[in-house]
């Protein structure tokens, strides 16, 4: 299936109208998490920042807004982690390799990389937050001499529900990024930190100039930003990359409004110091 | 174009709306029963221009309760926008300066000709409000927001309509009836039939809108979200009556054939509990909006507060139909917002 547009409706730019992107590689990579490579059909590479997203569809079923999982430092592929829990993605997750999805994208502002340069950056990921953050984790590693301290903070519910395995492994190795990982609970396996996110900020001290990332689940946010705030982090510092229901991805459909804010348009990430007094930001 | 005057005898107005009609489809206020609705006209014999409010806003003319946005089969997808040459006659002030809103809305950061396209290809001929609904506060609601974006205006004399034409497009339609230039005194009448019916309401908000925006916004903790929102059904009827309110949800549906089908917007509300909901995976979710009192709060402020920089005033007009519709009748804007500014 390739995208074609109607003769008769293009006298107009339809901002809902997909472009295909191919499947290149998918992977499982828990019980509900796939892995996608994708490829975009029309040769024109995928052009985004770390933290922007874009509307993923199968059509007959439907379209989902999803981040980038991957580095725009790496230009002709990108990557997306789908977790299956309802129609859409229940009807992603069902592609192969040589398959089509349909993408309307890039969406939002991301990462502000321009401050994040010649700084320290820590990265507070949980759960599948570590699938927005990859796209930023990817990059500074890729060019890690324009920053300073690289810290990544990863918490799971279990070991079972670790994402990236490959990745995780690397990381822990390398001496590009002080890597600390935790989970709620362990299984037999795991010999690690047990505990919520916020226990691994007793394992490193966390210089109070150093810019930082959080994504995770709605509940994680207030508790971490009262540990940074707690060590001197400034809120201008402190960057939150949020979810919330989105249809349009263009600040039309209503549906991820925080306040007066979109998230689709104003966000996925936004500075702490702009939303601070806005009552729907945390939980 | 400078605005220009015309007269159209009473004896001239079906001939005119039946001239429209050999041009373009024609929507205007009809009966249903004892209430009025837009609709597409078949006998000028059956415009209302005596009607006091519609059930819907106009607005669905432009933005469809459901409207496709992209079909799809096994050879691709494609575009659906396809407007059509539409005449929307007989709106009253304050839906005009809703359509208006929804310019703006539709038109800034990414322009969505979904919408535009339809709107660009509507006419829109206002007239004079003749009866007054039971619940309405056009009058005081949102003063320093003109009314703008229409093509044309008709006010009722004892005697005739004096026919105000403000664009190309409205000047167009003066070829479809028998029209004479108006006089001063006529041109004078129908300015002040426009002006005394402002005082008329049976509601007010006697209160500049910046005051209003910064006592709501203030008021995001208070109790009487709740208190007001106790008996709240999160039906989404003020959503749905609302002249301004512009969310949707888009789904995808399959024809018959299976194969192939249609990306659709169809109008949501943010009353409805699942507005903000998203899933989590393994029967979890977390609905951003989980109370009825935040659903209740979250459309005062977008109405009140939240849109005013970017509309230059208050988001809500003053029709009074949420008010009216809403069945424990606790939707009335103007309520609310008396109770906030005298607390």
């Amino acid at each position: 299936m390739s995208t074609q547009i109607d003769p008769a409706g293009s006298a107009y730019p339809n901002i809902f109208l997909p472009r295909e992107a191919e499947i290149v590689r998918a992977e499982q990579v828990t019980a509900t998490e796939k892995h996608f490579t994708l490829k975009m059909k029309d040769g024109q590479p995928m052009s985004f920042e770390p933290g922007q997203m874009l509307e993923v569809s199968v059509f007959g079923f439907g379209e989902i807004p999803i981040g980038f999982a991957s580095s725009p430092t790496r230009i002709n592929t990108f990557d997306i982690v789908v977790r299956k829990v309802g129609r859409v993605s229940s009807a992603i997750a069902a592609l192969q390799p040589k398959q089509s999805l349909f993408v309307r994208g890039p969406l939002g502002h991301g990462f502000p990389l321009d401050k994040f340069r010649g700084e320290n950056v820590l990265v507070v990921a949980g759960g599948i937050g570590l699938c927005p953050t990859r796209s930023l984790i990817l990059y500074i590693l890729d060019r890690r001499s324009e920053f300073k301290n690289f810290t990544l903070f990863f918490g799971a519910r279990t070991p079972k529900e670790q994402l990236f395995l490959d990745d995780l492994a690397a990381w822990r190795k390398s001496s590009d990024v002080n890597y600390f990982e935790t989970v709620d609970r362990a299984d037999e396996s795991w010999t690690g930190n047990v505990g919520v996110i916020t226990t691994l900020f007793k394992k490193v001290a966390v210089d109070p100039k150093t810019k930082v990332v959080i994504c995770g689940p709605p509940v994680m946010y207030k508790f971490v930003v009262a540990e940074l705030g707690s060590l001197g982090v400034a809120k201008s510092d402190i960057y939150l990359d949020l979810e919330r229901r989105m249809k349009c991805g263009i600040g039309k459909c209503g549906h991820c409004q925080i306040n007066d804010k979109y998230v689709c348009l104003d966000g996925p990430v936004f500075c702490l110091k702009d939303i601070e007094n806005l009552e729907e930001a945390f939980r | 174009m400078s605005t220009v005057h015309y007269f159209l005898e009473d004896a001239d107005f079906d001939p005119f709306v039946e001239g429209m009609m050999k041009t373009a489809a024609v929507h205007a206020p009809v009966s249903r029963k004892h209430r009025f609705v837009f609709a597409p006209v078949a006998s000028a014999k059956d415009v209302r221009l005596d009607y006091d409010v519609t059930i819907l806003p106009p607005k669905k003319v432009i933005f469809p309760v459901r409207q496709d946005l992209v079909t799809f089969d096994p050879a691709g997808a494609a575009s659906a926008i396809r407007p059509e040459p539409m005449i929307l006659f007989g709106v009253h002030f304050y839906d005009i300066k809703a359509i208006d809103m929804l310019d703006t809305l539709f038109r800034e950061n990414n322009e969505d000709w979904n919408y535009l396209a339809q709107r660009e290809a509507t006419t829109i001929v206002g007239s004079n409000i003749q009866s007054i609904s039971p619940r309405a506060f056009w009058g005081t609601v949102g003063r320093g927001v003109k009314p703008r974006g229409h093509d044309a205006f008709l006010t009722k004399l004892p005697s005739g309509y004096v026919f105000s034409a403000y664009t190309p497009k409205g000047e167009k339609l003066l070829s479809c009836g028998k029209f004479s230039p108006a006089t001063a005194a006529q041109t004078a009448e129908a300015t002040q039939v426009n002006e005394e019916i402002m005082s008329k309401c049976p509601e007010s908000l006697p209160y500049a809108s910046e005051e209003i925006a910064d006592k709501v916004r203030k008021a995001f903790t208070n109790k009487l979200w709740d208190e007001f929102s106790l008996t709240c059904f999160s039906c989404g009827t003020c959503n749905i009556v609302c002249p301004t309110c512009y969310c949707f949800d888009v789904q995808d549906n399959w024809n018959l054939d299976q194969v192939s089908g249609q990306r659709t917007r169809a109008w949501d509300g943010c009353l409805l509990e699942d507005f903000a909901k998203v899933s989590q995976g393994g029967g979890a979710c977390e609905n951003f909006r989980e109370h009825r009192g935040q659903r209740y709060r979250h459309r005062i402020m977008r109405k009140a507060a939240y849109l005013n920089e970017k509309l230059g005033g208050p988001a809500c007009v003053g029709c009074g139909r949420c008010a009216a519709q809403c069945v424990p009748d606790i939707a009335d804007p103007a309520r609310v917002i008396q109770s906030i500014m005298e607390g």
